[in-house]
């Protein structure tokens, strides 16, 4: 093994210390997560107990922490859906350089810039001005597409880019349809990636607030009711949210990784089959 | 068909034995029992009163379910006037009453349905606490507590039979100070801005609240005349951001807070000193085991109402709810809870049935606690011997200088604001 | 015939994405330049063609210099993000020698961007305040005898929180397009005899460019646009343009909410079609 030049070693401190400070504050609210019933939202440590993460199961004061998250999870699995298949469908549209492609994504990328709270406000407006009930379910949803839907269509430029045509070209000339070229050539192909982009669709609605902030109605999704409870809350109980919600998302990582693995070792033991018929 | 008529029955009921009824807080009778359970309202307001616990005790004494929603007060404004159909119940404060009222979003209150009218203090319905009191500077909420006649979207001069808002919380507001940390008297507003606070000072970023404090503030410090303080002119706007755009500067404000909460934070980890609290707030601190004390001023207090209104939308069944809603809100449950958080409920008799002697003693008349006080989730808030800042209601309540206001020139000051905010 | 249908099929499969961003992107675009000209009182807008929120938006002092601060933060957070995001992903993919070391050790980069942005941002304040732990220890070490107040609430901790949120969004792009770069060519480089920082001038950084430009995209509207992280990390003491709109927002003067929207969209649109001169975003992912 060649040895390690002095810069890696200078390197490895300084991303060890981006780490660090990438996880600071986190553990600072994992332990102030366990503050004794007594303790408040800063440090010194009054006591150390569960007590907040009982009280989060609790009813609170005010709000509705788990309807919130009931939302949320609903929102984010609605976003996903619907990210996946709407980018996946326009990733293949834009392969076909159609008329009007350039102005298609230009309006992409604008959805991708435009300052969040623009988006809260103008859908927010026309709702209003139409005389619609804004709802997490509707103006919400689309609010947050409009964030979610452009990650998806990058990532799959990315994923098309370095797509190989020479298998579509193969079925096609085996006499396959476009239809079932799609179904059983192109979309095995990229299934690993949709993955990211359900991944991407998920988190990013489910983390969303500037969007939905004017946009949610009468019903608060996660992120508007930890807002709240910032302003609303004054114990250690929003830290032991905040830890949960941590914990959730890890969860929900692990899960996707999961999912390609198993759709990893699925794929080799197929490919393994193949070679032996 | 029939709903209208068991309506009138219950309406009835009510006034005849209203009273009786609400203050022992017997279930709904039995004609409304199987319906009413199915009628849900939707309440929002501030965290101040948008209690869960509420909620449930609604549930059990009158068997319907009310949905509770807290927002920030700007939220809560901007939903009142935008979004009528977001909400059955609105828990609003006055001042945003005079806002909200004429996009006609809320229906006016029949005052012959409402059991404990007579026993509203003065403060509501004449504007005076007592005979010989003055009415203070501001949007004082008798001002815009009743309309001439129902649809109307401006406001009565005097009582009638029709009330935009049914107070039920409201309390004097005065400064917040860490005692521990400042070691000496402090007896006026003008102590705000003094220099020995710099960087150590807070005030709260809602505008038609600050500008008061701001007011009270310049007043103390006699910086400025006012013609009145509750409805400034442009160029008193101007000479009071000014001063306060100056001291920003200077650096005199660690922070500035938007809800009760940031204030709590704010004082109890020591980055703040002095600051405009709402008292909860130095009861929450407090408990902590932190010296905080809602110091009276020479000036005296600013104060805040806060009332439900019934949105536009509301009718049959779930109107006649909503009326047993008030009812029941007015006859002392929730007004024993909300005053012994330190706020004072509209009508203060029969919430002293659900207070004990002490409780009352502390909270209302000033006096020495006999035993420990508690806070309604159990905290601890004063010890035996302790008396409330400010004593009693009257000395209180007595003492107000100025009310939260909407001004004529109100937008002209909001962007005023905005810039002081962002200066 | 087959030119058409290509069209044809491809409107069709493009036709959700549209339907999308023309029902929430456009329309609320249109709808807030229109809202701009309208009026407002105390409670209600209402339809009119005037131009008075602009008048008072560009007869503000005060909007110059919040428009100063935006790009001010803008900037110094680009700066920043860009050296250590380019740093952290040049260690990863140059320095860290198994693919699945590097996989992992992204990956650790990147879990804490799926917590609550809210809840990571506020979990600076305990960390920060005047009896915060970095004040504590600081002087426990004798490093300093009195708290430290330009910790907390001023435009270092804004910017601090700004650094941590987006920094993932520069290292990501850029480790993405460092780990397209051909190693043979950095071999040919030592070949040739350049230094490690030679071939790091000369050869890295261009080829990294494009990530670059993506993430700058990233991180300078995502900076421009936030409204939240000044409020909360300033005390509300400093101001940038996503704040004056919320704050009109939250006091019901959505048309003058409007007419400083448009102004920030229409510089951030400014800075963007500046920077995809640079970079064709398409080809490079």
């Amino acid at each position: 093994m060649e040895r390690r030049p002095r810069s890696f070693y200078v390197l490895a401190a300084f991303f060890g210390l981006f780490v660090l400070f990438l996880y600071g504050p986190i553990l600072t609210i994992g332990i102030l997560s366990f503050q004794g019933p007594q303790g408040g939202l800063t440090f010194p440590m009054n006591g150390v107990s569960l007590h907040w993460f009982r009280d989060l199961f609790e009813q609170q004061a005010v709000g509705d922490i788990w309807g919130a998250f009931r939302r949320s999870l609903a929102l984010g699995l609605m976003v996903m859906v619907t990210t996946v298949v709407v980018s996946v469908m326009a990733g293949l549209a834009f392969r076909k350089r159609f008329a009007g492609s350039a102005l298609l994504f230009y309006a992409a990328i604008t959805s991708l810039v435009i300052p969040s709270i623009l988006i809260s406000l103008g859908v927010g407006l026309i709702f209003n001005q139409l005389g619609l009930k804004i709802h997490w379910a509707t103006s919400g949803f689309g609010s947050q597409l409009t964030w979610t839907l452009p990650f998806g269509l990058l990532i799959m430029f990315a994923v098309f880019n370095r797509f190989d045509k020479s298998y579509e070209e193969a079925a096609r000339d085996q006499g396959a349809t476009s239809w079932q070229t799609i179904r059983h050539v192109v979309l095995p192909i990229i299934a690993p990636s949709l993955i990211g982009v359900a991944l991407f669709g998920f988190t990013l609605s489910y983390d969303e607030f500037a969007r939905t902030l004017l946009t949610a109605g009468s019903y608060n999704t996660l992120p508007l009711e930890i807002f709240g409870m910032t302003t609303n809350v004054t114990t250690p109980v929003i830290y032991a949210l905040g830890t949960l919600t941590t914990l959730f998302s890890f969860a929900i990582i692990a899960a996707f990784l999961l999912g390609l693995w198993i759709m990893g070792k699925r794929r080799a033991r197929l490919g393994s089959d193949a070679g032996k018929a | 068909m029939a709903k209208p008529k068991v309506g009138y029955s219950r309406r009835s009921l009510l006034k005849a034995g209203g009273a009786a009824v609400a203050a022992s807080a017997l279930p709904a009778p039995m004609l409304w029992a199987q319906e009413t359970k199915d009628i849900v309202l939707r309440q929002f307001g501030t965290g101040v009163s948008n209690l869960n616990d509420v909620a449930n005790k609604v549930k059990e004494d009158l068997g319907f379910t009310l949905e509770m929603t807290a927002l920030d007060s700007d939220s809560v404004t901007q939903r009142a006037a935008t979004q009528p159909d977001s909400f059955d119940i609105a828990d609003i404060e006055y001042w945003i009453c005079k806002k909200v009222w004429p996009t006609g979003n809320l229906q006016a209150m029949d005052v012959s349905r409402i059991a404990n009218y007579d026993k509203i203090v003065g403060i509501f319905k004449s504007g005076k606490l007592n005979e010989d009191s003055e009415i203070a500077q501001g949007t004082a909420p008798h001002t815009v507590g009743f309309i001439p006649e129902p649809g109307a979207t401006t406001f009565a001069d005097e009582q009638t039979n029709w009330m935009t808002l049914i107070p039920t919380i409201y309390n004097a507001d005065t400064l917040g100070i860490r005692p521990d940390l400042i070691n000496r008297p402090i007896e006026s507003w003008a102590e705000l801005l003094n220099p020995e606070f710099q960087g150590k000072a807070s005030i709260l970023d809602i505008s038609s609240i600050g500008i008061m404090d701001m007011a009270m503030v310049c007043e103390a410090m006699g910086e400025i005349q006012y013609g009145d303080k509750g409805n400034m002119t442009r160029e008193e706007i101007d000479a009071t951001m000014a001063i306060f755009t100056e001291a920003k500067q200077n650096g005199q404000f660690r922070a500035f807070w938007k809800t009760f909460d940031e204030s709590v934070n704010l004082m109890a980890s020591g980055e703040v000193v002095i600051q405009s609290m709402w008292s909860p707030a130095i009861t929450a601190v407090k408990s902590r085991g932190i010296p905080c004390v809602y110091q009276p001023l020479k000036e005296g207090y600013r104060s805040w109402g806060g009332g439900i209104g019934l949105s536009q939308s509301l009718s049959g069944m779930e109107l006649d709810a909503a009326y047993d809603y008030i009812n029941w809100y007015l006859s002392g449950w929730v007004g024993g809870y909300l005053m012994r958080q330190g706020y004072y409920s509209a009508v203060p008799e029969t919430s002293k049935e659900f207070m004990s002697e002490n409780e009352w003693g502390y909270w209302f008349e000033g006096k020495e606690a006999t035993g420990e006080i508690t806070s309604p989730t159990g905290d601890v808030l004063a010890q035996a011997g302790e008396v409330r800042d400010g004593g009693s209601f009257e000395e209180r309540m007595g003492a107000v200088a100025c009310w939260n206001a909407v001004m004529d020139e109100n937008q002209y000051m909001v962007r005023k604001w905005n810039e002081f905010i962002a200066a | 015939m087959r030119l058409k249908n290509r069209h044809v099929l491809g409107w069709l499969e493009a036709a959700p994405l549209a339907l999308v961003l023309l029902a929430f992107l456009i329309a609320p675009i249109v709808m807030i330049v229109i809202v701009s000209f309208w009026g407002a009182t105390e409670f209600s807008i209402y339809p009119a063609f005037q131009f008075d929120n602009y008048e008072f938006l560009f007869g503000s002092p005060v909007t110059y210099r919040v428009f100063w601060a935006t790009l001010k933060y803008a900037f110094i957070t680009w700066a920043l993000t860009l050296v250590i995001g380019f740093t952290a992903a040049y260690f990863l993919a140059f320095h860290v020698r198994s693919l699945g070391m590097q996989v992992a050790l992204f990956l650790v980069c990147t879990i804490p961007f799926w917590t609550s942005n809210i809840i990571r941002m506020i979990s600076w304040i305990p960390f920060l305040g005047r009896n915060g732990i970095a004040n504590q220890t600081l002087i426990s070490w004798g490093v300093i005898d009195e708290p430290l107040e330009w910790l907390l609430y001023s435009d270092f901790s804004v910017l601090l929180a700004f650094v941590h949120l987006y920094t993932l969004f520069m290292v990501v792009p850029i480790f993405n397009t460092m780990m397209r770069i051909d190693k043979a060519l950095l071999e040919a480089a030592r070949d040739n005899g350049a230094s490690g920082f030679q071939t790091l001038v000369h050869v890295i950084l261009p080829l990294t460019k494009p990530g670059i430009m993506i993430g700058t995209i990233f991180v300078v509207t995502l900076v421009m646009g936030d409204f939240i992280t000044v409020r909360f990390m300033s005390g509300s003491q400093s101001a940038n343009v996503g704040r004056l709109i919320s704050n009109d927002i939250a006091l019901l003067q959505y048309p003058s909410a409007a007419a400083t929207a448009v102004v920030l969209l229409a510089t951030v649109m400014i800075v963007i079609a500046i920077l995809l001169r640079f970079v064709n975003i398409r080809k490079e992912l």
